[in-house]
């Protein structure tokens, strides 16, 4: 009996990130389904791994190669880089690794550059990792996100470099309709998962180390759900009370939904809100889950009239499309797929949100403006621009131990062993104001 | 010795094998032929059948590194418990086609060792799988005979349409 390559196959999965703009999250789920167990968690490791320390192995394959590659070689260069990332970073005996890589080369259909892949991985091996040229490379991020971190945050672009290159706790978040926290810990105490009470969520409870859901007592009943202790924070700012009509206006894949439904049985109405239709179907699988309900209505948030009746709301969560950039550690490609010039599109389009479903708030509601990102230009900018404009936004100063208060919302920065990068404001719409 | 592989659809593969009656010294050159041909080729596990020795002879390793080899001579398993495992399959005898194909996760198996010492063991996960992949080919069957007609046809075909080309 024989395998696929799996070598063959994380590399072309490198070079459909690094190329062809794909991402781990549309790639890997039919390649892991379809893997033997006993290799899965190697090769979901060799993707993002490789992604993770994309830019730093590409700086060292740049100073070992006496002319670069052909452009049509992207592959090889993906496998190259899945070579040193083996070398550099996992316990694979250096043989091993070079001798399967090599084979790999082969499957890959360019026996030609056996030579070339052997050469280079065997020199690597042999002189040790050379020390990184310039600081973006050391941290393995791209020239451009490293820089604007530094201008950003002068006294903390390390540790957040660092920490982007961290490995994520697996975080759940207990259903409080079944169980409290105090229960939940005693339960996972039983099954051996060691656990402990996340400091700020008060229904968060970090592992020590990730499990399979499946591993989870109750989980398939809705008991749990994975949720990083940032984004369950969600709930204890919206303050969301009895009666109240709800919006969820990015709803996928519906994480907060089920958080804010299970904080408060008694809502007059939910509305879950996502441009793509297909991705409203995760949101629909997780309600179901947990046992909850709400009206997923598939509609960008920003036309109002294909979606809103006209009925106001008293709380909105609008967790809007940003760049991604606190949570690199559980998407490293990212540091592949975004541009520096998406960061503008993304900025124009949060505002744009912003103002919209500000519309549909009812006088006295609150909104909730939250992203997964740790760039000035897409959080605190926002808020700023938004209550400059906005005479009946008044924004809510958010009395937290938690992240770093900003002047326009509340940043939070990836923490070691803790929660990722998020950003929150909290604004409340007064009476129209007279001018 | 490194030796030919046969592939599908040659029907030499479809030849039931013969229990080995002594294991002595040929046999354990088999097996080291066996291990040696498995490696080059590279594979995680190869029957006697492939190279066109109709003994119950296989063996398997699933290790990188290539270090972990197992022989099973006269290899005979029993269904531990009948829960599905499906894994994608290849076959150093139908080379370059993955599919995917439903066995049981765990099974008892009975054999000898290359000293002709018999031995038990329970079998899971990947290991499992492989096992019943190599006593199928004992019996002269194919991971293909559990695909459709059409799938099997066109990896036929294309096998055959290689075959020509070579030679």
């Amino acid at each position: 009996m024989s395998l696929p390559d799996r070598r063959a196959q994380a590399a072309r999965v490198i070079y459909a990130v690094s190329a062809q703009g794909r991402s781990l999250t549309q790639l890997m789920p039919p390649l892991l389904a379809d893997c033997d167990p006993a290799t899965r968690g190697q090769l979901q490791d060799w993707c993002f791994g490789s992604c993770r320390w994309y830019h730093r192995l590409e700086g060292e394959l740049k100073q070992r190669m006496r002319k670069p590659l052909g452009k049509d070689q992207g592959l090889i260069k993906a496998l190259l880089i899945l070579g040193l990332y083996q070398l550099r970073h996992t316990r694979i005996a250096p043989h091993a690794a070079i001798h399967e890589t090599v084979a790999a080369a082969r499957t890959l259909g360019a026996p030609g550059l056996t030579g070339l892949v052997n050469g280079i991985l065997r020199g690597a091996d042999r002189d040790g990792e050379p020390t990184p040229a310039t600081d973006a490379m050391t941290t393995s991020h791209p020239e451009w996100m490293l820089g604007k971190l530094k201008g950003n945050y002068p006294e903390q672009w390390q540790s957040i470099a660092q920490n982007n290159n961290g490995h994520p706790p697996m975080t759940l978040r207990v259903n409080r309709r079944h169980l409290t926290r105090e229960q939940a810990l005693e339960q996972l105490a039983q099954e051996e998962i060691d656990a402990s009470p996340c400091p700020w969520a008060p229904q968060g409870i970090q592992l020590a180390r990730p499990v399979p859901v499946d591993q989870l007592p109750g989980f398939f009943s809705g008991h749990y759900s994975v949720q990083d202790e940032a984004a369950q924070l969600c709930t204890t700012l919206l303050q969301v009370e009895p009666g109240q009509r709800v919006l969820d206006a990015c709803a996928a894949p519906g994480g907060k939904t089920g958080a804010i439904l299970e904080s408060q049985p008694e809502l007059a109405e939910l509305v879950a809100l996502d441009q793509d239709a297909s991705r409203l179907e995760q949101v629909q699988e997780n309600l179901d889950r947990i046992g909850q309900f709400a009206t997923l209505k598939a509609a960008d948030a920003r036309d109002t009239d294909s979606w809103w009746d006209g009925m106001p709301f008293q709380r909105i969560l609008l967790d809007a499309p940003c760049s991604g950039t606190g949570v690199m550690r559980r998407h490293p490609d990212i540091k592949l797929l975004r541009r520096e010039t998406d960061i503008k599109a993304l900025a124009d389009l949060q505002l744009e949100l912003l103002q919209q479903c500000w519309r549909t708030l009812a006088t006295g509601g609150r909104l909730v403006y939250a992203t997964c990102s740790v760039f000035p230009q897409e959080n605190s900018r926002i808020i700023s621009r938004f209550v400059n404009l906005q005479l009946d936004a008044e924004l809510e100063l958010i009395d937290a131990d938690w992240g770093q208060d900003t002047g326009y919302g509340r940043q939070l920065l990836p923490q070691q062993n803790g929660h990722d990068g998020f950003f929150y404001a909290s604004l409340r719409k007064n009476p129209a104001a007279q001018i | 010795m490194i030796r030919d592989i046969l592939v599908y659809p040659d029907q030499r593969l479809r030849t039931v094998a013969k229990p080995v009656e002594k294991v002595d010294d040929s046999i354990r050159i088999l097996a080291d032929d066996m291990l040696e041909t498995m490696y080059d080729a590279p594979g995680i596990g190869l029957a006697a059948t492939q190279i066109n020795v109709h003994k119950r002879v296989l063996v398997i390793d699933l290790s990188e590194e290539q270090n972990d080899p197992l022989v099973f001579i006269n290899p005979e398993y029993e269904v531990l418990d009948g829960e599905p495992e499906e894994m994608q399959e290849g076959c150093l005898s139908i080379p370059g086609y993955y599919e995917k194909i439903t066995r049981v996760a765990h099974v008892r198996v009975k054999a000898l060792d290359r000293n002709g010492e018999p031995f038990e063991k329970d079998l899971t996960g990947l290991m499992a799988v492989c096992l019943q992949h190599e006593v199928d080919h004992l019996d002269g069957k194919l991971f293909v005979d559990y695909l459709s007609s059409l799938k099997r046809g066109r990896i036929r075909k294309k096998l055959e349409k290689q075959l020509r080309q070579e030679s």
